[in-house]
């Protein structure tokens, strides 16, 4: 009897845990929906829209009307609005076969005023005007410039109709397209028979090594799943993962793809082409995209490929921007961690001792003085003192170059580490169950080893996921201080060239990684202590 | 009965006298004289070490506010004169004359460091001790009441667990943007959600100890809500608020320094835009004084107050008074 009812209890403290963590994951889901959208009305609402070009030299090179149609293009393109222009509408109507072309060549061009407008271009302006209003679009007419009875420059008349994008389409828009499920029916062209098809023999590998992988042919990507001898080894490409485009940063590519691609110098290698031609090169066939009649277009690309997948990535010997920051960040969070830790403990057990003082003058040093102030600090003691490089060179790598960022980027962690563990302990070496394992006659060590240890390192793993995901970030100062090429100057390079398409990406890469660091860390938590519980009656 | 009074060795005092019987005074429960600011201070000043670090911040606020008035900062005053710019402080003596505005030798347009960082100095203090009043009075006075309303807990920690997952810098960029960027600009762009975090840590210090046995028992004699805040709670608080306000006003400073440093700052000659113009003349053999200066004044400047806070808030802890 009693046996059967823990059992029962057992399972309902399950149900009652799964229930309360697909709740937090719903929350955490939620409060990533309401951070992207908040960034998005900051950016797209509140920030003057004509701050786009302010480091745009074609921008400040066109004049009159033209440059206000160059501003929409932009707009449009940066995800402000949608704009049509008259000249766009009169080819579509002509392209879906309700104009033939005399009409089309006779009321395409608009008066350069109103009153100049011919009446078949009257009539064409009025359905225009009225399709595009009834939709909620504002047209707007930009009369002809004149110089002398010749158009000024960029003077032309222009008739478009324009409307801003709500923030409720823009944000479906967006986690709509965040996901992308290659498919067969990708391909727009002739690319024979669509379908997929797996092997046991890769041919990048000449098709005789045995490598899996399934090749797709209408795709947008050709290799959608492979073997090389990169980490993680296994790579897929059907489910790709589009952030937001950046338009200045890294023009027309997908934040996460910024994030991830290898830098440096190219790795060549001997690649063996489809077509049999065997060149030294540093393509990575592996990547190929699809590229509509990318084929035709070029000699080198017909002597090398048989399809229209050409579009390829090339090899680099350097880690990504993503790379780079994980790898320092993880070195200095297991060193912080390692470092920290037992830095800590013993400040508690010799309190007020010359130890504890040190180590509390050391963490009111970290604390209270500017980060970039040590940083500088640290660089140039390292490099003056100890001759170590203090900037990274990608194309000359060495272990030394990792010290002075990891030293940096770890001495914050260690105090933040001191500083916790320090209070945690001693907050538990005054509590009445230490008192009563004294009175009990175990010695200090065991005190400290079996009991307050446990208790107060429970805190302190609840920060850990933190750490571990935030590695992949970066660091601002840091990476600016010695020149590293990571992930973390991303957001401030994308604001300051006012790329609103990498910014939200960037915005929405953190908040995942603090929603999934936080839930990961009270998992670990009750994990640790039992004593914790997802049940909400005991919370 | 007559004792001889010297060959005992007492005084007249001494000698147990008869008292009337007072039911009045009987009543009276005597203690010790206790005022809290008093000991506050008593406390404070015991330790040798505050009066040292106090006389350092009042040398530091003195030279921040009082010293521009006196010696005017001009930054390009010597701009035509290639042979004044970048001098080490031996060199500048030689070219100047002594005085003390070459004690830090002079920066890349001829001006004067030593000028220049109490100029900045200026400018930093002001921003961080502006910022810290605003957060502070807008997040303890909300963080209270979060922490006492179950219904705006709720609200509030949905609010809080949102605007903390939005990256600062970005938060502060968009607000440089869209206004120039001033000083005010600054001012808002570091309050607009900076008090959230601040309103939090109270809120959790209220919850902490709005349950604790001498509360309940308290709002079991009747005492109303608000007394027990006044009278119960904010004592205990103080020593936290005072505590809170020695990591925020350095860390303003530590902000202002870093947003300059990714070229976000504001426009005035702050000791932040002063380590971000410098920083090539890191680098540069001879010209580091004009580097240093700056980054070593700024970490006096937020040692200094950070220390005099903890020890302030230390010393506010009416446990401490004993």
């Amino acid at each position: 009897m009693q046996v059967r009812s823990l059992t029962v209890r057992l399972v309902s403290e399950r149900q009652i845990m799964a229930k309360y963590l697909v709740k937090r994951i719903a929350f955490g889901i939620f409060s990533i929906v309401a951070v992207v959208a908040i960034v998005m009305v900051m950016i797209y609402s509140l920030m003057n829209r004509d701050l786009v070009f302010s480091k745009d030299s074609v921008w400040s090179h066109q004049s009159n009307n033209a440059k206000k149609i160059y501003e929409f293009q932009k707009w449009e393109e940066y995800g402000y609005l949608d704009y049509v222009t008259y000249t766009d509408y009169i080819n579509d109507l002509a392209a879906a076969g309700e104009m033939d072309e005399a009409t089309k060549e006779e009321v395409i061009k608009i008066g350069n005023t109103v009153s100049k407008d011919s009446k078949a271009v009257s009539k064409y302006v009025k359905e225009f005007t009225d399709y595009y209003e009834s939709k909620g679009y504002e047209v707007e007419r930009f009369d002809a410039i004149m110089l002398k009875k010749k158009y000024a420059d960029g003077g032309r008349p222009y008739l478009i109709a324009h409307k801003d994008t709500s923030l409720p389409k823009r944000l479906w828009t967006y986690f709509s397209g965040l996901f992308r499920v290659d498919d067969v029916n990708f391909a727009s062209g002739d690319v024979g028979e669509r379908g997929i098809s797996f092997t046991l023999y890769d041919p990048v590998y000449g098709g005789e090594k045995f490598s899996p992988a399934i090749i797709g042919n209408g795709t947008q990507h050709k290799y959608l799943l492979y073997f090389d001898s990169k980490f993680p080894y296994i790579h897929q490409n059907i489910v790709s993962i589009n952030l937001g485009k950046s338009y200045s940063v890294n023009k027309g590519i997908d934040v996460f793809d910024t994030m991830t691609a290898s830098q440096g110098s190219y790795e060549k290698s001997t690649v063996t082409f489809p077509t049999g031609l065997v060149e030294e090169r540093a393509d990575d066939l592996h990547t190929a995209t699809y590229l509509k009649g990318s084929r035709e277009a070029s000699a080198a690309n017909m002597s090398r490929y048989v399809d229209d997948y050409t579009n390829v990535t090339t090899k680099k010997n350097g880690l990504s921007k993503m790379g780079y920051s994980f790898v320092i960040g993880i070195i200095a969070t297991v060193a912080a961690y390692m470092l920290g830790v037992p830095l800590g403990i013993l400040m508690a057990r010799k309190k007020d001792k010359l130890i504890d003082k040190l180590g509390t003058i050391y963490i009111v040093f970290i604390i209270a003085v500017p980060s970039l102030a040590y940083i500088f600090m640290f660089k140039s003691i390292g490099g003056r003192v100890f001759g170590l490089p203090t900037t990274f060179d990608m194309e000359n790598p060495s272990s030394l170059m990792y010290i002075l960022p990891v030293i940096s980027l770890a001495l914050p962690s260690v105090a933040n580490l001191m500083k916790w563990m320090r209070r945690y302990m001693i907050d538990q070496m005054n509590s009445d169950y230490v008192k009563f394992a004294r009175s009990g006659g175990l010695t200090e060590s065991e005190i400290f080893t079996k009991h307050i240890m446990k208790n107060a390192a429970i805190p302190i793993v609840h920060g850990i996921p933190g750490s571990v995901l935030g590695a992949l970030t970066g660091a601002i100062i840091t990476e600016r201080v010695y020149v590293i090429p990571g992930a973390g100057n991303l957001l401030t390079t994308a604001i300051n060239a006012y790329d609103n398409g990498a910014i939200v990406g960037v915005t929405l890469f953190y908040a995942i990684l603090s929603v999934v660091s936080i839930i990961i860390g009270d998992i670990l938590m009750s994990m640790v202590d039992p004593r914790i519980s997802f049940s909400s009656k005991d919370r | 009965m007559n004792y001889d009074l010297e060959k005992l060795g007492l005084t007249k005092e001494e000698l147990f006298s008869r008292v009337d019987n007072n039911e009045l005074e009987s009543e009276k429960i005597t203690a010790p004289k206790y005022s809290y600011w008093q000991s506050v201070f008593r406390v404070f000043f015991r330790k040798r070490i505050n009066i040292v670090i106090l006389a350092i911040l009042a040398l530091v606020i003195l030279f921040a506010y009082i010293y521009p008035m006196i010696f005017t900062y001009d930054r390009y005053g010597q701009l035509m004169d290639g042979a004044a710019k970048h001098l080490t402080p031996g060199e500048a003596f030689k070219y100047h004359g002594f005085s003390i505005r070459w004690l830090l030798g002079s920066g890349a347009a001829g001006e004067s460091t030593f000028d220049a960082v109490w100029y900045g100095s200026r400018i930093s203090i002001t921003l961080a001790f502006v910022c810290a009043a605003i957060n502070m009075t807008i997040g303890v006075v909300l963080g209270a009441v979060w922490g006492f309303s179950k219904k705006v807990d709720a609200f509030m920690t949905v609010v809080y667990n949102i605007f903390a997952n939005i990256p600062y810098v970005l938060f502060i960029s968009v607000m440089v943007m869209l206004f120039n960027p001033s000083f005010w600009t600054m001012v808002l762009a570091l309050t607009v959600t900076g008090w959230l975090a601040i309103a939090y840590f109270i809120r959790t210090q209220v919850v902490i100890i709005r349950d604790r046995e001498y509360n309940l028992a308290s709002k079991c004699l009747g005492t109303p809500t608000f007394k027990i805040a006044m009278k119960n709670i904010l004592p205990f608080m103080t020593s936290i608020i005072v505590t809170l306000l020695a990591t925020e006003i350095p860390s303003y400073i530590s902000y202002e320094v870093f947003l300059s440093y990714i070229g976000m700052g504001i426009s005035d000659m702050s000791l932040g835009r002063m380590i971000f113009a410098a920083e090539s003349a890191m680098v540069t053999p001879g010209w580091g004084f004009e580097f240093w200066s700056p980054v070593a004044v700024a970490s006096i400047i937020t040692v200094v107050l950070y220390v005099v806070g903890q020890n302030l808030g230390d010393a506010s802890d009416p446990r401490t008074h004993m």
